[in-house]
């Protein structure tokens, strides 16, 4: 922008390397004319800060994740848009036609800029769509659609964080659907708002909160549930915000998203490592097991578990007995054969022994015959001879007994002759004292006094008589 | 898997149940059955202790009271919200 210094502007009051000094009123106006020759284009964006005062401009602003745009609006030109009281407000996405406007001030009024708004309308559901396609493009491109998605969904969740509106229907669905799966672990509401330009960044700042929990001393949350009840897309605007979808995508918490109904489709639904049409939907995926289901099928395949081991150890334990019975019994058969093959080798041995001893007896008894006859032979032999020796011996001997016989009648007679009972027989006595010794001659008799007198046919004692003393 | 703790309740269950299609096949040894019971076993109180985490009772917690209990036991905590 060119603007020709004022007449009279002193030249020694500008500043080397810049024009002017240039009067401010005039910039501003001829600023405020450059602006107005701007290209005039339509913008689309959320209403925040709407002020409907008693002024002649309506004022707001436009809003998305990018930037924001003040606006305003003739009161005359927005009454003739026959919006009913209400459709604009915070938080409604609009479609603004107009161009650049800029407000000079002057001695006493503050200048200003606005977007000068001649046309608007509520964003119909092709605007949001044609938007939305546009960021969901601008994401994937980036590849933020991705990473939740690589993120493991755990499907046994000990704690599941829950953004959604306090006492909103959704809360009531999803809490129903967790406990038919037989669930009762942990949950952690977070509320907040689900629609309007509060809502996204609300709903960005629990997520951030939740996920952050385990690292702060909390329970770990395991996955994130966000969900609300169905709406038009504008009503649903809130989860298409690109800074809450880019928050989720980084976030290394699953998330699920469960909001609207089944057709709608928000950009949230895109970044989410799950996407569901409805709150009890997102209770299935948040518990991907049926408690009550699991607890009898664990149970079953306990069971199980346990008979197939038994039955392993019992079946094969039978199968082994079997086996182990054969070789015994192999063994068996053989011992008893092995007994009676012993049996039999005894009893041959026996035979043999037997028989050898039969055998050696014969031997021995033809041996013994044999030395039999030749010891009876040898004696015939030796009995003849001994006879012939005996013949002559008892032949020397009965000569000798005769010649003895003689030699001994000769010496009986003649010691008969000698003998003094023979003498007594012929009337002699034989005086003997008390000790039978013989009493020789008279003066032995007479010492004795008494004495016996052996006579044949017997003793008879006698006494020195003592006139033969006198 | 062998003796290795379940990454998750839903591969200790996949787990178990490929461990008792393969001993309803009847296929495996005696060796191979007992050291597939004993896993499936190891497998089976994994799974219960998960199930029993979720059993107790349901406990609701509210993100705003937490965190305010958390930033009461915790200064810097509140510090670093800042």
């Amino acid at each position: 922008m060119a603007a020709e210094p004022q007449a009279g502007a002193s030249r020694e009051e500008a500043i080397e390397g810049y024009p002017g000094p240039y009067e401010v009123g005039v910039y501003a106006h001829r600023l405020r004319d450059r602006l107005r020759s701007l290209a005039r284009v339509c913008l689309i964006g959320e209403v925040t800060n709407l002020r409907i005062g008693r002024g002649v401009n309506v004022y707001f602003e436009l809003r998305d994740a990018d930037g924001a745009m003040p606006c305003a609006m003739w009161k005359n030109e927005f009454e003739r848009l026959g919006l009913a009281e209400g459709d604009l407000r915070d938080g409604a996405q609009v479609v603004a036609a107009g161009g650049c406007d800029y407000y000079p001030g002057g001695a006493s009024a503050s200048p200003s800029f606005a977007f000068r708004v001649s046309e608007l309308r509520l964003a119909g559901e092709g605007d949001l769509l044609a938007r939305l396609e546009r960021l969901r493009k601008a994401l994937a491109h980036e590849g933020l659609l991705e990473p939740q998605k690589l993120l493991p969904l755990a499907g046994l969740p000990r704690t599941i964080g829950v953004v959604t509106a306090a006492g909103s229907a959704a809360r009531k669905d999803f809490l129903a659907g967790v406990e038919r799966r037989g669930w009762r672990g942990t949950i952690v509401w977070a509320y907040a708002p689900v629609q309007d330009r509060r809502a996204a960044p609300a709903i960005a700042a629990a997520l951030r909160d939740l996920a952050a929990l385990g690292g702060a001393g909390g329970p770990v949350v395991d996955t994130i549930v966000v969900t609300r009840g169905g709406g038009s897309i504008a009503d649903l605007w809130a989860f298409c915000d690109e800074t809450l979808c880019r928050t989720v995508a980084l976030l290394p918490v699953p998330v699920i998203s469960a909001v609207g109904h089944e057709t709608d489709r928000t950009l949230l639904d895109d970044v989410a490592a799950v996407c569901c049409s409805t709150p009890t939907h997102a209770a299935e995926a948040a518990v991907g097991v049926d408690c009550r289901s699991a607890r009898a099928r664990l149970a079953t395949g306990a069971s199980r578990l346990d008979s197939a081991g038994r039955q392993a150890v019992v079946t094969r334990a039978r199968w082994l007995g079997a086996r182990s019975r054969a070789p015994r019994e192999h063994v068996a058969r053989h011992r008893s054969h092995l007994h009676q093959k012993a049996r039999e080798l005894r009893a041959a041995s026996g035979r043999i022994v037997t028989a050898r001893v039969t055998y050696q007896q014969r031997v021995a008894v033809k041996v013994l015959s044999r030395k039999l006859m030749a010891a009876r032979a040898s004696a015939a032999a030796g009995r003849s001879e001994m006879g012939a020796a005996a013949g002559a011996l008892e032949r020397s001997r009965q000569a000798r007994a005769r010649r003895e016989a003689e030699a001994l009648r000769r010496m009986s007679a003649a010691l008969r002759a000698h003998d003094p009972d023979r003498t007594l027989e012929r009337g002699y006595a034989l005086a003997v004292n008390g000790a039978g010794e013989p009493l020789g001659d008279a003066a032995a008799a007479r010492a004795a006094g008494s004495f016996d007198l052996r006579m044949a046919g017997g003793t008879v004692p006698a006494r020195v008589r003592e006139r033969e003393e006198a | 898997m062998g003796t290795e703790a379940p990454q998750s309740y839903e591969a200790a269950v996949e787990r178990l149940e490929a461990i008792i299609d393969r001993l309803d096949t009847g296929q495996a040894g005696l060796r191979e059955t007992l050291e597939l019971c004993r896993e499936g076993k190891v497998l089976v109180e994994y799974a219960a202790g998960e199930l029993e985490a979720v059993g107790k009772g349901l406990e609701e917690l509210q993100l705003d009271e937490l965190i305010a209990r958390l930033e009461s036991a915790d200064p810097a905590l509140r510090r670093a919200g800042d």
